[in-house]
């Protein structure tokens, strides 16, 4: 039981640490630029792309889409540079050095920016009903509500991964910025992802966000619990095992740098 | 004058070979606009599409692409410069900073362009879109006058990216609304009028309308019109950056503030 506290004083204690120091966003201006600026862009671009494509009566297909694939905005930017940045501010061997959790310390890069990433979709959510009338009278709030936070887990589990992978490279947000727009297309967030090809659709149900945006969407039409249960399950899963993944990756990447001393080359 | 030209050439190849080196190079001409351009041609290019939407599916990718590396890389020519440490050598030189800028926004343009080709090879072998009634003349130069006005741009970011870093942050963040209202992947016309009547100031929205124009049989020409508005336009913002690279040498020699800015 002291030993459980003691972790959860190092989750909260990392938690603060990494948000106060590895956030990125935590300017005002930063915070408008990227947090409410592109949000409302994005909706806005994709929006009127697919009603240029398919009319008028398509435009909450790409409001909703576009507005849960915001979460990806702190999952994957958020994550990934919050998880690299260490290398990038130097800070990367003490963290190597602490006797602290490495479980826990690595699962708390992602607290701030899950947090972070509901907000938007909240914002993006808000915006789609403001500007194109997303109408969510016969929704499954709850059910919806549920989908965002797990959609918003599960792609700070994809963040984790990439994260990781980015200790070892100098722009680690190349990464992010490159699997951000990959998400667009292939996750069914403007076009369905049966119009993909085969490789692509195997590629798409094994990312997050695919199947949590396929139930975010029946919750909207007003599915319930068990009409989606399977696809949430599903996302769990997906964002449970790219998580893993990243953990595996971030201590294979520690035993390496410990190995050869190479905490801080690039 | 040679040497003022020697100058911009070498800033023109130094530019080259940096961007040759840097990965966000590659994101910006290659990557970028490929991704924008398999959504577009995806969204465009369903079921019953007409072949201007199809238009819009391949030009699209390389028009964002373009104007990503415009404003990106040659409008951060100064804030570049900052960041490696150089800002104050490019000062204490006898040539004029416009100059060496000149040359790198050159060598952005010029990388700019090169997105045409990955996104107009996917559309074609992806998805098997041309661009049947294409007229070259007009076309071509269309796209001379699109790269002025990128090129205006570019110059008149470089110091006001420098003098308040937040614009660069502002700029980044609205990069969508951008696409949206210079109409690279969709018409203008699509848009609620006032938000033409804002896209209308800007010199890129006349330059792709003319583009697109002269890739399609239908629909009004007016390309002396579209042109002018360009050139009308660029010139004004060139206006202003003469104003901003005053305040810039101010900052730089006067008060010494400019690497602190």
């Amino acid at each position: 039981m002291r030993r459980l506290a003691a972790e959860a004083r190092v989750f909260a204690r990392s938690t603060w640490l990494q948000y106060v120091a590895l956030f990125q966003w935590a300017t005002v201006r930063g915070y408008f630029a990227y947090k409410v600026l592109l949000p409302i862009t994005q909706i806005l671009f994709f929006v009127e792309l697919g009603v240029y494509a398919t009319g008028r009566q398509n435009a909450l297909y790409f409001a909703l889409g576009n507005a849960l694939q915001l979460t990806a905005n702190a999952g994957i930017f958020g994550v990934i540079a919050t998880v690299a940045n260490e290398r990038q501010f130097g800070t990367l061997p003490l963290l190597l050095a602490s006797p602290a959790n490495r479980l826990v310390t690595f699962l708390s890069r992602a607290a701030v920016n899950v947090m972070d990433g509901i907000v938007t979709v909240v914002v993006g959510l808000g915006i789609a009903i403001v500007l194109f009338g997303l109408d969510l009278h016969h929704a499954n709030l709850a059910l919806l509500g549920v989908c965002v936070v797990v959609i918003s887990v599960t792609t700070a589990g994809l963040g984790l991964m990439f994260g990781s992978i980015g200790l070892v490279m100098r722009d680690a947000i190349i990464i992010a910025n490159v699997i951000y727009y990959v998400m667009l297309i292939i996750c069914g967030i403007n076009f369905p992802v049966s119009r993909l090809p085969v490789v692509l659709q195997i590629v798409s149900y094994s990312l997050p966000l695919t199947r949590g945006v396929e139930a975010a969407r029946q919750a909207a039409a007003g599915a319930s619990l068990g009409h989606v249960s399977g696809l949430l399950a599903g996302e769990v899963l997906v964002g449970v095992l790219w998580a893993l993944g990243g953990y595996l990756v971030f201590r294979a990447l520690e035993g390496w740098a410990r190995h050869g001393g190479l905490q801080e080359a690039y | 004058m040679r040497s003022l030209a020697r100058a911009a050439l070498g800033s023109f190849r130094l530019a080259v070979r940096l961007r040759v080196v840097s990965p966000w190079s590659y994101l910006n001409w290659l990557v970028f606009p490929l991704l924008f351009a398999a959504v577009g041609l995806y969204v465009l290019g369903g079921r019953g599409a007409t072949s201007s939407h199809l238009v819009y599916g391949v030009l699209g990718g390389g028009l964002i692409g373009y104007w990503s590396v415009a404003y990106i890389d040659a409008g951060n020519g100064i804030q570049d410069e900052r960041w490696n440490g150089t800002l104050e050598q490019i000062f204490a030189t006898p040539t004029p900073l416009v100059v060496i800028l000149l040359g790198k926004v050159l060598a952005g343009l010029a990388f700019g362009l090169l997105s045409f080709l990955p996104t107009a090879a996917l559309a074609y072998f992806g998805f098997h879109a041309v661009l049947p009634d294409l007229d070259p003349w007009p076309f071509v130069i269309s796209l001379a006058v699109l790269t002025f006005s990128f090129f205006c741009i570019a110059i008149t970011l470089a110091p006001l990216f420098a003098l308040w870093r937040w614009a660069f942050s502002m700029l980044n963040g609205f990069e969508l609304g951008v696409y949206v209202l210079c109409g690279f992947m969709f018409p203008v016309a699509v848009l609620a009028s006032w938000a033409q009547g804002v896209a209308g100031a800007l010199a890129p929205t006349w330059a792709v309308r003319a583009l697109y124009a002269s890739t399609l049989s239908g629909g009004p020409h007016d390309y002396a019109l579209w042109w002018g508005a360009v050139a009308g336009l660029s010139l004004a913002y060139l206006v202003g950056a003469y104003f901003l690279y005053a305040l810039v040498e101010r900052e730089a020699r006067v008060s010494g503030e400019l690497a602190l800015a």
